[in-house]
């Protein structure tokens, strides 16, 4: 989507190289923040770990400490996807 | 870990709720108690709507996180009450601020509800899972698609209605849930155990009965999980 903004903006002669750089630098951070907390993808990781102690190959403690960073790991992105961190106020208009 | 996300309501009073595990068909008009087996020891009994009843107990109102020790008091209610009854499945965190609004709920779904009776009637549903070890060479898609095929077609002849669920994990071959007719539950999980013996190196995960939770699906009022309050 950035791209076809850009090349419009290209085509009718506007370009602000600065703020060309921070916004892009924001949407690298923002996919970044997206990939990283996917909250479908922490459930499937919550229920991953629950399946290897149900089947032997993690022990209690060990399943206890992922399981819980995972839940506190979907509790942040659940919170970084409601804030939408990549979003920003237009103030050019 | 105990993770509660309790309503911040300042000068208000703690609410008792009415919290809702599932539906059963209603052959007796009377109050049933199954005993002090609800959230925080409360008893679990049912009400009447018409000609079903919903087993509730009252329960401080909140929000129900997803919590394992919790989710555990509500699928022990549901499997006490499976005994007995055919169960409309109602997902864990269903609570209502007041009886009248749980009516109102009830009102809402009360037709969709009368459809899923007869799916549900005298069934249960039963999971399979099929996980390759980690010390085994992973399978390409010709092999998982050829042992997952075995898994559903022997199954399936066992069954009346079958769902694949989402493979979580890379080492997941199969996910499966399975319909299956109370009386025929042994010759499932015998069909499961044959199964079990012919791919010995895989691990599988055989397990219910549960209410059936992927072959039901009702919401009321919008809200997948927090329903009408």
């Amino acid at each position: 989507m950035f791209i076809i903004d850009d090349i419009i903006l290209r085509s009718i002669g506007i370009s602000l190289p600065g703020l060309d750089m921070i916004w892009t630098l924001e949407q690298i951070q923002k996919f970044a923040l997206k990939g990283y907390y996917n909250p479908e993808k922490i459930r499937d990781q919550i229920k991953e770990t629950r399946l290897l102690y149900e089947f032997g190959e993690l022990d209690r403690q060990e399943y206890e400490q992922m399981n819980s960073q995972l839940l506190h790991k979907l509790d942040v992105a659940q919170k970084v996807l409601e804030m939408d961190l990549g979003s920003r106020m237009d103030i050019l208009g | 870990m105990v993770r509660r996300i309790r309503k911040v309501e300042k000068d208000v009073p703690e609410t008792l709720g009415k919290y809702v595990y599932c539906v059963i068909p209603s052959p007796i008009k009377e109050r049933k108690s199954f005993g002090n087996i609800g959230f925080d020891a409360s008893e679990v009994y049912t009400m009447d709507y018409r000609d079903l009843s919903p087993v509730v107990s009252d329960v401080t109102y909140r929000d129900y996180a997803v919590d394992e020790q919790e989710v555990e008091i509500h699928r022990n209610v549901v499997e006490q009450i499976m005994r007995e009854y055919s169960v409309i499945p109602v997902a864990y965190g269903m609570a209502f601020k007041s009886k009248k609004l749980l009516q109102i709920a009830m009102s809402a779904g009360y037709q969709a509800m009368q459809k899923a009776l007869p799916i549900v009637d005298g069934k249960v549903e039963l999971g399979v899972k099929v996980f390759l070890p980690k010390d085994l060479e992973p399978m390409n898609s010709a092999q998982r698609e050829d042992c997952s095929a075995d898994f559903l077609q022997s199954l399936l002849a066992v069954s009346s209605d079958s769902k694949k669920l989402k493979l979580f994990s890379e080492r997941l071959i199969i996910n499966s849930t399975f319909l299956v007719d109370k009386s025929t539950m042994d010759e499932f999980s015998s069909q499961v155990g044959k199964l079990q013996e012919k791919y010995h190196e895989m691990k599988v995960q055989y397990s219910g009965p549960w209410p059936a939770y992927n072959f039901v699906d009702i919401h009321i009022l919008g809200g997948k999980r927090r329903g009408f309050r």
